[in-house]
């Protein structure tokens, strides 16, 4: 089977803890393959899928350690993958990454167990940060 | 009648807030595809400096997909520009065809995310109708979005134009539709005053899953200039 989360095989820089599996859902294709990318250029394993469907069929088979979804999506969107996923796999951190958020799907978000809810267009630096948060809250959990 | 115009005006500021809504969203993607290919120039290049060696290719491709976005973003906002100038004039000619196409063009994310694909059937010839722009958009959005919603299994939706070119009219078909929805198409508050200030009428087409709107008879039709 082939590997589902992707990593660039460089040098680590430091010794700092990033994810390895860490699933991106965005139905943008160009905006979450260049995600996906600098994301492993700093040390991170990606995967990346179109569509809520695909993200629940892969959390299934080879469960991420932290999501990043957009909201809006064909078929199932962001918001029931985000509520499926913490009722079923709640040791998995959800970032929720929208261009589309309004206070009231931040809170809904939030209510539904999101680890947090970012704007697009996102700062990398501080993605990165909350990623770091994320899988630090894991192992704590662990 | 003050009722009614309320009522409409409420509907077209609904319509005119979603058409808005779906565009500064289709724009703050473009963006932000633009705001991550920046960025991963700026990673290659920081990784150049570190030995690792940039291809020209690569950096073509980041700069095309760069143009891409910034087109897209372009006929986004021409669209809707397009759209703002629809209030202008209280009454002129529009070109249905013309019309629905734009309506679809203006949505079209709005459609994507429903997963429906609609087809236009062009007329034989244009059909030309005497009317407010602005609402006219309004009633086509509302009849597309009823489309999409009714299309029940293939996801399919084919506007096409009546033949009679005595009585304008607009056709919507679906290979299937969801459950007694044919029954109450059109009945809310807003979607009456609209029908009524179009001056049109709704014809159902149980049999072919299809429903029509219809301009009143006329014994001379608009030419295109």
């Amino acid at each position: 089977m082939k590997q589902a989360y992707q990593k660039l095989d460089v040098p680590k820089k430091n010794s700092v803890e990033m994810p390895s599996k860490v699933l991106l859902v965005d139905d943008e294709k160009e905006f979450v393959l260049t995600l996906s990318e600098r994301l492993q250029i700093r040390d991170m394993g990606t995967a990346v899928v179109y569509d809520g469907k695909s993200a629940l069929d892969l959390v299934h088979n080879d469960a991420p350690e932290v999501m990043i979804i957009d909201l809006k999506m064909p078929a199932i969107d962001g918001m029931e993958v985000l509520k499926q996923v913490k009722q079923t796999w709640p040791e998995i951190e959800v970032i929720v990454l929208t261009g589309h958020g309004s206070e009231q799907d931040k809170k809904k978000c939030m209510d539904l167990g999101a680890f947090t809810y970012m704007q697009k267009p996102v700062d990398i630096n501080l993605l990165s940060k909350f990623l770091k948060k994320a899988i630090e809250k894991i192992r704590t959990n662990q | 009648m003050g009722n009614n115009k309320e009522v409409l005006s409420r509907g077209g500021m609904q319509f005119f807030s979603k058409m808005s809504a779906s565009a500064t969203h289709e724009i703050k993607n473009t963006l932000a595809i633009i705001n991550e290919s920046a960025g991963l120039l700026e990673d290659l290049s920081m990784m150049g400096e570190k030995g690792k060696p940039l291809s020209p290719e690569r950096v073509n491709d980041i700069s095309q997909r760069v143009i891409r976005q910034v087109q897209r973003a372009n006929f986004v906002l021409k669209k809707m520009n397009q759209f703002s100038h629809s209030v202008d004039r209280k009454t002129q000619i529009a070109d249905l065809e013309e019309t629905v196409c734009f309506v679809l063009d203006l949505a079209s994310r709005l459609i994507e995310m429903q997963g429906v694909v609609i087809k236009v059937t062009s007329p034989l010839s244009r059909i030309m109708v005497e009317t407010n722009l602005f609402y006219l958009e309004n009633m086509i959005w509302k009849a597309i979005e009823t489309a999409c919603f009714a299309a029940k299994e293939k996801k399919q939706v084919v506007i096409s134009f009546g033949t009679d070119v005595a009585v304008p009219s607009i056709w919507f078909s679906m290979d299937l539709v969801k459950d007694n929805l044919m029954d109450d198409l059109f009945g809310s508050k807003e979607d009456c005053a609209l029908i009524a200030h179009l001056n049109i009428s709704i014809k159902k087409n149980k049999a072919n899953y299809s429903f029509g709107l219809l301009w009143p008879k006329r014994f001379n039709p608009i030419t295109p200039n």
